[in-house]
């Protein structure tokens, strides 16, 4: 690792100017877990790394507004979210998730809005936020923007957020009569990067209402599976629909095979664990 | 408890001594070693598998400001003229000659007061090389045309490998053949004959405190500061290779973070040996991760073995034939070859076999010791095949082994008489604890459960020596000078209350004096379990001669023997003050027989045999193929436990090492290139990999040959995990693999080919 300068600016406006869009030797830092590891392999060596440890209140919070949104600034870091009670009681989804996220001590350290830039399509957290229909909010020299989770992430290591632009939080509207569950499968260690993760979600008024169902780490990007959403909504759930949705969902899934497993493997684990996804989610208490 | 054992400190479960500095961070360790005026080295690796070297350009790297200089072997020559290492061949250079022969290779070192700088410049290093065909496969390299060494270059210190000089136009570096009964005959008249090949892979041994070593150049003197699990070995190799005597070279080490083998012999201690010497200042070279992977790694292995069974289902002949991958140096390959080659048929009583053990160079990193010398990979093969042959005769896994057991007094496949080898014991404490006669849960639904066990034995590396000084000083206390290398198996314990024992002191008084080789006396290496009861033996005679130079002290003072007059006032009243020492020396060698060239007969293989078993409960998910192993018993003949509980965690430690070579661990190669040398992509059990329900059982058992009936644990836990898991595998899903690691893929795709 070679000397760089680390600035820490004390607002998101001092970041914003700090950053180089131009130069990819001048990036964000947050929880820097990524970061460092691509730092120490030599791949990225940077100039400047702005930390955005000090860039205001709105960044470090978590919240539940009163029509029941829940806000989270991008510098949360994830053991926080974790163990957050608000979060716990009312997107128990997001807890559940984050317990089987990497370790303890990554999670101590990265971010939300980390996590989600960097983009590694192996994240767990995206599918869920998809399936829950987040947003987020990305601010930038031009004023801020709205973004949907889903299409945020472009490809490997690629999104939306332009060079000159900062997440500054993430916005998950109430889950209301939603239910939701996320399913991991990793193959060569617990606490390996997923093979893949599956996210669903619905309305649930005796039928599947709006369903999602979101695959993770094992595509190009996080991707809805929208031919099984489509074979299960308006539909109640029984062992013969699971079993077909989970072929609907390996047919259409666009899996990409990597070291964790081969593309026929893992269209054998996504048919799988759609199915375990949601039956996990129709087994558990609706929210209130 | 030993009937030899009366003071008390044998078979006390004493806490670690070195525990408390441990947890409170003041251990020392030489990873945290700084000296005045010292420089880092960083190394510029081989890009390519096999290649001649044209042209190393390291003029950008010596531009960059910081760097103090920049060697290639060119440099390394001009203070060692031959600069080829290795215990069992000197095969290896210290920085690549014309050739490089595996991927990751040292090929030049940069070196700078700050280690960044010293990376920056490695990465300006510029190699070309006019890459040449390679060798990757164990049993290709038996026949290819590309040959990894020119000629073969056997170090000389094993006389068995003398013959070996010389040769030429072969990848073989080693081949070892045993031949016992008429095994052709056998197989003539066998009612069944079973053949199977197995495999393992390429693992590492990960240990925690990657390989760190540092020089500092004296007058005429150079000591060594490194993380080695061989420091004896270290001084003589470093003065061989400069031509020094001994007494100029000195080696220390301090706690190690994990060794696992991957600390022994030589590894970077050569290298910065010579770097000190060219740069007249201190130079120190810690590896990261990633370069542990380059550096040495477990033998894969390809083991094809076959069986004549009767119609008493009595194994009457086995054939093996094992070849181990040993990449591009020998290291201690040779004698992995040779040692395992001993055992290679299981412990069985076989009366007719053939056994031909091959050490082979290809173009991947060196393999060496890993926790067993080769017996997991072995144990791996025979005890999946003793299931095969059992499941296809239908006859229970356990009574055919119990048909077939090899039991104390009966030859083993050497021709060596076994003695307080408890296999038998160890396969019946197994079968107790499985509850094996009691009916058993098969699962329901997707995922099916199953149960398997495994037994497998080793020989200890023999013949190897090992030297103690226990030093008594002026007030009575006492220091014991060993160069046993305590890398967090406990063995400063387990010395300090073998010396306690006989000097009948409480254990935790005794100050035990790491490895340096100016202060402490000579030991083979710490390794193959081998310290307990080799250094032991060597502790315990030191404090007998120390008793008995206390008694010809009374004697000569006319104090009673058996008084209590304690051993600080004997010295007053010696010397007139508080003044003097006794120094007890102990050395020991075990008696040893080299096998016969032709046949590998001999009398006398080892002096102790190890034995463990391990017993599984896996449940199995037959819609992914994920394997959960729900109960994992480890049972061992250890002798007499010197201190139970840390034996406990060393069968447990090392059952869970060999459950990550089970289960989940791989280097992956694809074009020559290693993909995963970071501890992101190759996965080590972590807490949740780890059963719900491990057990670990020492049988009551005394090693008549060992001191207070104690001998080696360190490996013993290792050898029945894979075969134990494949088989309890099979037991509940009815599909055999024979190829580790045991992936939930490669198990759904046994499944799905098995139609199930």
């Amino acid at each position: 690792m070679t000397p760089f300068d680390l600035v820490e600016p004390p607002s998101l406006g001092e970041a914003l100017k700090l950053l180089e869009p131009d130069d990819s030797a001048v990036r964000p830092l947050a929880g820097g877990t990524a970061l460092m590891l691509l730092m120490k392999s030599g791949f990225f060596r940077p100039k400047r790394l702005v930390s955005l440890r000090a860039a205001g209140e709105r960044l470090a919070r978590i919240r539940i507004e009163p029509n029941g949104e829940l806000r989270i600034g991008a510098m949360v870091r994830l053991a926080a979210l974790e163990w957050a009670p608000e979060v716990r009681r009312d997107f128990p989804v997001i807890g559940h998730t984050l317990r089987t996220l990497a370790n303890v001590r990554v999670r101590n350290v990265a971010t939300l809005g980390g996590h989600l830039a960097h983009a590694d399509p192996h994240s767990d957290l995206p599918p869920v936020l998809i399936a829950l229909g987040a947003c987020l909010v990305l601010a930038g020299p031009r004023g801020e923007r709205a973004v949907p989770v889903e299409g945020f992430a472009t490809g490997h290591y690629e999104t939306v957020c332009k060079g000159d632009e900062l997440i500054v939080e993430a916005t998950i509207p109430p889950l209301g009569r939603r239910r939701a569950a996320y399913a991991k499968c990793t193959t060569r260690s617990a606490d390996d990067w997923p093979a893949l993760g599956i996210a669903v979600a619905w309305d649930d008024d005796g039928a599947i209402r709006s369903p999602r169902i979101v695959l993770g780490a094992a595509t190009e990007r996080p991707t809805r599976l929208k031919a099984a959403e489509a074979l299960i909504a308006g539909r109640t759930l029984d062992g013969a629909l699971l079993t077909r949705a989970g072929e609907a969902a390996a047919e259409e899934a666009d899996v990409v095979a990597d070291a964790r497993g081969s593309v026929s493997y893992k269209k054998q684990l996504v048919k799988v664990y759609v199915a375990r996804a949601l039956r996990a989610a129709g087994a558990g208490p609706a929210a209130p | 408890m030993s009937a030899t054992a009366k003071a008390g400190q044998i078979g006390r479960s004493l806490p670690r001594l070195e525990g408390r500095a441990k947890v409170t961070g003041r251990a020392e360790y030489i990873h945290n070693l700084r000296l005045p005026g010292m420089v880092h080295g960083k190394i510029f690796r081989s890009a390519v598998a096999h290649g001649r070297i044209r042209r190393v350009d390291t003029a950008a790297a010596k531009a960059l400001s910081g760097v103090f200089a920049v060697v290639t072997s060119d440099d390394i020559r001009k203070v060692i003229s031959n600069p080829y290492y290795g215990p069992a061949f000197h095969d290896q250079p210290i920085l690549a000659i014309d050739k490089v022969r595996h991927v990751g290779e040292p090929v030049a070192v940069v070196l700078a007061e700050d280690p960044h700088v010293a990376e920056e410049a490695m990465r300006l290093i510029i190699a070309e090389y006019d890459e040449l065909p390679a060798v990757t496969d164990e049993v290709e390299a038996m026949t290819s045309t590309v040959i990894v060494h020119d000629a073969l270059k056997p170090a000389g210190i094993f006389p068995d490998l003398k013959h070996l000089e010389g040769r030429k136009g072969t990848n073989v570096a080693l081949d070892f053949h045993l031949r016992r009964g008429d095994v052709k005959q056998a197989f003539a008249e066998a009612t069944h004959v079973f053949e199977h090949t197995f495999r393992t892979q390429p693992v590492m041994h990960t240990p925690l405190e990657p390989m760190v070593s540092a020089a500092e150049p004296g007058d005429g003197t150079l000591t060594i500061h490194t993380a080695s699990q061989s420091p004896s070995f270290v001084r003589m190799e470093v003065a061989r290779l400069l031509g020094w005597p001994e007494n100029r070279v000195r080696v220390k080490t301090a706690f190690l973070g994990g060794g696992f083998g991957a600390k022994l012999y030589i590894k970077l201690e050569a290298l910065v040996a010579a770097l000190a010497l060219l740069a007249r200042r201190p130079v120190k070279i810690s590896l990261a991760m990633d370069e542990q992977f380059f550096t040495i790694t477990k033998h894969p292995s390809t083991f094809r073995i076959k069986s004549a069974v009767d119609k008493d289902g009595r194994v009457t002949a086995r054939e093996c034939e094992v070849w181990w991958n040993g990449g591009a140096y020998a290291d201690v390959g040779p004698r992995v070859t040779q040692k395992s080659g001993f055992t290679a048929a299981g412990p069985y009583d076989i009366d007719n076999v053939a056994i031909d053990s091959y050490a082979l160079y290809t173009n991947r990193p060196p393999a060496g010791a890993l926790r067993g010398f080769g017996i997991p990979q072995l144990v791996w093969a025979y005890e999946s095949h003793t299931d095969m042959i059992a499941r296809a005769l239908g006859i229970d896994p356990v009574e055919f082994r119990r048909r077939n057991i090899l039991r104390d007094g009966r030859p083993q496949a050497t021709g060596t008489v076994m003695k307080d080898a408890a296999i038998d014991k160890v396969l019946d404490r197994l079968v107790q604890r499985l509850g094996w006669s009691r009916p058993f849960d098969r699962g329901q639904g997707s995922v099916k459960r199953g149960r398997g066990l495994a037994v497998g034995f080793k020989a200890s590396i023999a013949p190897t020596t090992s030297v103690a000084i226990l030093n008594l000083y002026a007030d009575g206390s006492c220091g014991l000078y060993c160069s046993t290398v305590d890398m967090g198996q406990g063995s400063d314990t387990a010395m300090a209350q073998i010396a306690a024992e006989v000097l009948d002191i409480p254990a935790e008084t005794v100050r035990v004096v790491h490895p340096d080789t100016d202060v402490t006396p000579y030991d083979m290496a710490t390794l193959g379990s081998r310290s307990t009861y080799h250094m032991g033996h060597a502790v315990k005679r030191a404090a007998e001669d120390a008793r008995v130079k206390i008694d010809a002290l009374k004697a000569d003072l006319g104090v009673p023997p058996g008084s209590n007059v304690p051993l600080a006032e004997l010295f007053r009243r010696k010397y007139g003050m508080q003044a003097g020492n006794i120094v007890g020396v102990g050395s020991f060698v075990p008696s040893y027989a080299s096998p016969d060239h032709d046949t590998g007969l001999t009398p006398n293989a080892t002096p102790f045999w190890m034995v463990g078993g391990t017993g599984a409960e896996v449940e199995v998910d037959t819609e992914t193929g994920h394997v959960r192993v729900a109960r994992l018993i480890n049972v061992a003949d250890l002798g007499t436990p010197i201190n139970p509980r840390i034996v406990e965690t060393q069968l447990s430690g090392g059952a869970i090492m060999q459950l990550g070579f089970t289960m989940q661990e791989r280097m992956e190669f694809a074009d020559g290139q290693l993909l995963n040398p970071n501890l992101a992509d190759y996965k080590i059990p972590g807490m949740r990999d780890l059963p719900a329900r491990i057990e670990s059982e020492a049988v009551d058992a005394v090693e008549r040959g060992g001191p207070f009936g104690a001998k080696g644990v360190g490996e013993t836990a290792t050898f029945g995990v894979s075969p134990a898991i494949a088989n309890a595998i099979d037991a509940a899903v009815g599909v055999r693999l024979t190829e580790l690691p045991l992936t939930p893929e490669a198990v759904y795709r046994a499944l799905r080919k098995a139609g199930r």
